[in-house]
């Protein structure tokens, strides 16, 4: 079979382009100020809710929630919110027109619940009323009549950890007929004889908390009705297409009837994949009805308490390894804690699953994940997305097994890990660019890992210092979740410019600037020539989603077919126009024009434009770029789950105050295998960005509720993110670019991998300080919080 | 309603508004001021700071009453028409922004700082910067930039030509 040709066309470039040093590129890898830069510090970018300055008129919607975590729906009486002055309607699940149903994977969630709630968080009605106020207090007087049922915040009382089965319980879920979402499993190899056979066995239990995204800018979506009885939506979202697909499906419309646009986006992070679809779908429920444009934005607390977080876990893991430290086997129970709806919980539990065992060459290994239900906030998407909850264990136990084998850590992990030519536990054979062990010797040597070591290691007093490393590995894009295909077009204008349109997002962390570098370097044209477009259903070309590390590897190769095949035809006619031997030495530095053996004779860019418009040759492409399939069995776990793996090494370097358990990192390195910088200002502000992230998520965040399921910190002031003063007083930054041949110059994603193995970097630094073997054991949950601290200081019996 | 005379940027406003109006809304919604953010409405983000005679402020914390008389600058009003300050080239410069939601946040509260302390420590920056969170995580570039912008201003270049610092760094490469 004859492959398509924008894989021979990616794997054309990558293979000529292969020797080359990313410092002789033109853009690809060079910081080129992103094309938002200066409208960003002039505060003049306009994110969803700026726009309602130029909206006349509209309506307000305001989403009156649950009282109960769970309880039955037996009536609704909305009459005296009706009464309040203001107030236009107040929607119930009846005024629906479509399909009462936003759930991302399976559709379990109600747009506004209907039955029963399953959350404190739940919409039971919305309010349609001329001012946001009337509409937030109107929702005060919409009484709702429920029959409470029994509230279950742990999944362990609904799942028994030992058998992994269902206990009976009443049902959250009682449609589904079971409140086990999905289940994933590994079964490879003989894990009963490896373990036989070991020197060694590390078990130990783990914990991982939610996390909340906590993006600076609240949810917002502004809906106007359209003449032809569709909408328009602005909406803080992700992923605008599975946006529109879930407002067509509510509103009963055909897609092309619904139009969804993404302004700027104040931060996403996963989080705002799923939200936007619920915010936008309520918006257009209101500006169909009203005829009105209608406005929808959250404050904090309802940011917090109306969208999903990363998932909570709970695990079991067991190690084998031999007196050699090899390691022989791996066996763990991973239960995520999946709140009230499915959200993209499926697609989580199954990327923790495959990366269940870490980068390293595992022969024999049980591992089984649940998602379980329960009556909390739903888990959804987060960068990382299932990986940081099974790096979190697998590098802990790393850090054990090496202290049991009385090893370096990093020379037990050197021993283990996977290089070029392994296979993955799935049986995945890696035939291109592993640079996890370049990672870790440059990580180890930029962090000054052996001085540390030693010298932390004689420390006296109270205030004690420590150093960790975790590694970790990260499949790119959505490997076998769905199809995955990205697009773009680009557009040259007469005048030489250039519109560049796809249907991804940008969240902030600049992965559009990667698409113009690559357009640009191929094009031959300075970035400046070239205009992103807004993503926009009805106007550029559907990318798939916004998510999972994708945008440079898929987004990329679609932008690289597109202007390679726009630079194939422009190449022969600028040959042809100055007379150069073949198409292949026509040189395009725009403005400039010539052929390599002559670069006294040159047109400009804007003639072969011009010549192109009249001599037909077409300005336009579109580029598309379809992924290899991913294989997965779903009995063994095996096969080849994602096409590419970003590796990367992380070495926390950290103080903890013996006296009050309090702990500060003081220096970060960080090592990714990218296979190529791209953006390399976005790749470095994903290492940092990601890394101080990862680090709230290891000492500071976490969601408390009370007894009845009410989340207790809902706003910024309980809920800690890092500040500036939290800010590590060092980083080191390095890429490795063991590029892969199906790739933009061999690029792969950073999105998510710059979180993935940050806390337990973090971890194994404080245990590392603590310098107890006991203590080694009870690092077993993160945030690591002054108390949590101090307490395994007590425990293990830890003096200065 | 209360009668309010404002000068905001320069340019002065006779309001009548609530009494409990939040300077945040007067800006946004009255002036049509977007760089003025709203990230939580309770003093925690710091993405809605804006001067005051000077001084930074919670604009979701003030009420537009109380501020009779009173001098208001936010981003917009930093530099004047066609200029851009220091600490916004300092900003570009230090490659530190991402999603922006909070950049003008930081931009302000590095300015009454910088009013204040001409060169301040890495220490006092931090302090200082603290009151604005950034999820996207751009803190250590942010320091760079409040650095960049303190050598600025003692330099005396306060104020860049906004169409050349345009042509300048517009998708341009940086050099490190
Ligand atoms: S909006 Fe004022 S501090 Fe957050
Ligand atoms: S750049 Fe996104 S919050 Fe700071």
């Amino acid at each position: 079979m004859s492959k398509p040709d924008y894989v021979e066309i990616v794997e054309e470039i990558f293979y000529k382009t292969k020797e080359k040093k990313t410092e002789e590129f033109k853009y690809v890898g060079k910081d080129v100020v992103r094309w938002d830069a200066i409208s960003k510090i002039s505060g003049q970018p306009v994110y969803t809710a700026d726009l309602l300055r130029f909206i006349k008129n509209p309506v307000f919607v305001y989403s009156v929630r649950a009282k109960y975590a769970h309880a039955r729906i037996k009536g609704l009486d909305v009459s005296d919110a009706l009464k309040y002055p203001g107030v236009l309607a107040v929607l119930t699940a009846r005024d629906i027109p479509g399909i009462n149903d936003v759930g991302y994977v399976i559709p379990d969630q109600p747009l506004i619940a209907d039955r029963k709630v399953r959350f404190i968080g739940d919409t039971v009605a919305l309010v349609v009323a001329e001012s946001l106020e009337n509409a937030r207090e109107a929702g005060e007087l919409v009484s709702v009549d429920y029959e409470p049922l029994k509230v279950y915040l742990d999944p362990l009382e609904i799942i028994d950890p030992e058998t992994l089965q269902e206990k009976p319980h009443e049902l959250i879920h009682d449609e589904r007929g079971s409140d086990i979402l999905t289940r994933y499993k590994i079964r490879v190899g003989d894990v009963e004889k490896a373990f036989k056979e070991a020197a060694v066995v590390v078990e130990n239990k783990y914990e991982t908390p939610f996390q909340e995204h906590a993006y600076i800018e609240p949810e917002a979506a502004i809906a106007i009705p359209e003449a032809d009885g569709g909408v328009t939506i602005y909406a803080k979202t992700q992923c605008p297409f599975d946006t529109r697909k879930a407002v067509a499906n509510v509103l009963g419309l055909p897609f092309n009837m619904v139009r969804v646009i993404a302004p700027a986006l104040g931060g996403g992070f996963g989080g705002a994949e799923d939200v936007g679809n619920e915010i936008a779908a309520k918006a257009a429920l209101a500006a169909i009805r009203f005829k009105r444009p209608a406005v929808l934005l959250h404050t904090r607390e309802e940011s917090i308490i109306g969208h999903t977080k990363r998932h909570r876990t709970i695990s079991w893991y067991r190690h084998a390894a031999s007196r050699d430290g090899t390691l022989l086997g791996v066996e763990a129970k991973i239960i995520l804690d999946k709140g009230a709806y499915a959200s993209l919980g499926p697609f989580v539990a199954w990327r923790a699953v495959v990366h269940s065992t870490g980068p390293y060459k595992v022969r024999n290994a049980k591992v089984d994940v649940v998602a379980v239900y329960t009556n909390k906030i739903p888990g959804g998407a987060f960068r990382g997305f299932g990986n940081p909850q099974v790096t979190f264990p697998v590098e802990r136990q790393m850090d054990i097994l090496a202290e049991e084998l009385g090893m370096d850590p990093v020379e037990f992990r050197l021993k283990n890990i996977l290089r070029n030519g392994d296979r993955t536990v799935h049986g995945q054979l890696l035939d291109h660019g592993v640079g996890l062990e370049e990672a870790i010797k440059k990580a180890v040597e930029l962090s000054g890992w052996y001085e540390k070591r030693r010298l932390y290691a004689s420390l006296k007093g109270p205030v004690r210092r420590g150093i960790g490393i975790a590694i970790f590995y990260h499949g790119n894009s959505i490997g076998a979740e769905g199809a995955d295909y990205s697009s773009v077009s680009v557009i040259i204008q007469r005048d030489g410019s250039i519109v560049f349109r796809t249907g991804l997002t940008d969240m902030g962390q600049g992965a559009i600037q990667g698409l113009i570098n690559i357009l640009a370097e191929v094009l031959g044209v300075p970035p400046h020539y070239i205009k992103v477009e807004l993503a926009d259903t009805s106007a550029t070309p559907d990318a798939g989603p916004t998510v999972a590390s994708r945008s440079t590897a898929m987004g990329g190769n679609a932008t690289l077919v597109a202007a390679y095949k726009l630079r194939k035809r422009l190449d022969q006619l600028a040959a042809s126009l100055l007379g150069c031997k073949s198409p292949d030495d026509v040189v395009i530095e725009a403005p400039k024009v010539y052929c390599r053996d002559d670069p006294s004779h040159t047109i400009t860019w804007r003639e072969l434009v011009e010549q192109a418009f009249w001599k037909g040759v077409p300005l336009q492409e579109f580029g598309y770029y379809r992924a290899p399939p991913a294989e997965w069995d779903e009995e063994t776990g095996t096969g080849a789950p994602y096409f590419t793996y970003t590796y990367g090494a992380i070495v926390s370097d950290v103080e903890v105050d013996l006296e009050t358990g309090l702990v500060r990192v003081k220096e970060a390195t960080t090592v990714y295998d990218i296979g190529r910088v791209v953006n390399r200002t976005g790749a470095e502000l994903h290492a940092i960005g990601g890394y101080i992230q990862g680090m709230g998520y290891a000492l500071m965040e976490d969601l408390y509720y009370d007894s009845e399921g009410r989340l207790l910190n809902t706003n910024l002031s309980t809920y800690h993110i890092p500040t500036a003063l939290d800010t590590p007083e060092k980083f080191n930054v390095y890429f490795v670019e063991a590029g892969y041949y199906h790739a933009p110059f061999g690029a792969k994603g950073l999105g998510e991998p710059s979180i993935v193995a940050i806390a337990p970097s973090i971890a194994n630094a404080v245990a590392n300080a603590l310098r107890s073997r006991e203590a080694n054991k009870l690092v077993s949950k993160h945030p690591l919080t002054p108390d949590y601290v101090y307490s395994i200081i007590k425990k293990a019996g830890v003096k200065p | 309603m209360v009668k309010v005379s404002l000068t905001v940027n320069g340019v002065k406003y006779d309001l009548d508004v609530p009494p409990t109006e939040r300077l945040l809304d007067t800006l946004r919604n009255r002036l049509g001021i977007s760089s003025v953010k709203e990230g939580c409405g309770r003093g925690e983000c710091g993405s809605c700071i804006v001067l005051v005679n000077g001084n930074p402020v919670h604009s979701c914390l003030t009420l537009t009453s109380r501020l009779d008389g009173a001098e208001v600058t936010t981003l917009e009003g930093l530099a004047p028409q066609g200029k851009l300050h220091a600490i916004q080239v300092a900003f570009i410069e230090a490659r530190g922004v991402q999603c922006g939601f909070c950049t003008p946040g930081f931009i302000m509260i590095t300015k009454a700082l910088l009013d204040r302390v001409k060169e301040p420590s890495e220490k006092e920056i931090r302090r200082w910067l603290s009151s604005v969170l950034c999820r996207c995580g751009s803190y250590p570039l942010y320091f760079e930039a409040v650095k960049r912008a303190a050598k600025y201003i003692k330099e005396g270049k306060i104020y860049f030509d906004e169409k050349e610092v345009r042509e300048k760094y517009h998708l341009k490469v940086l050099a490190r």
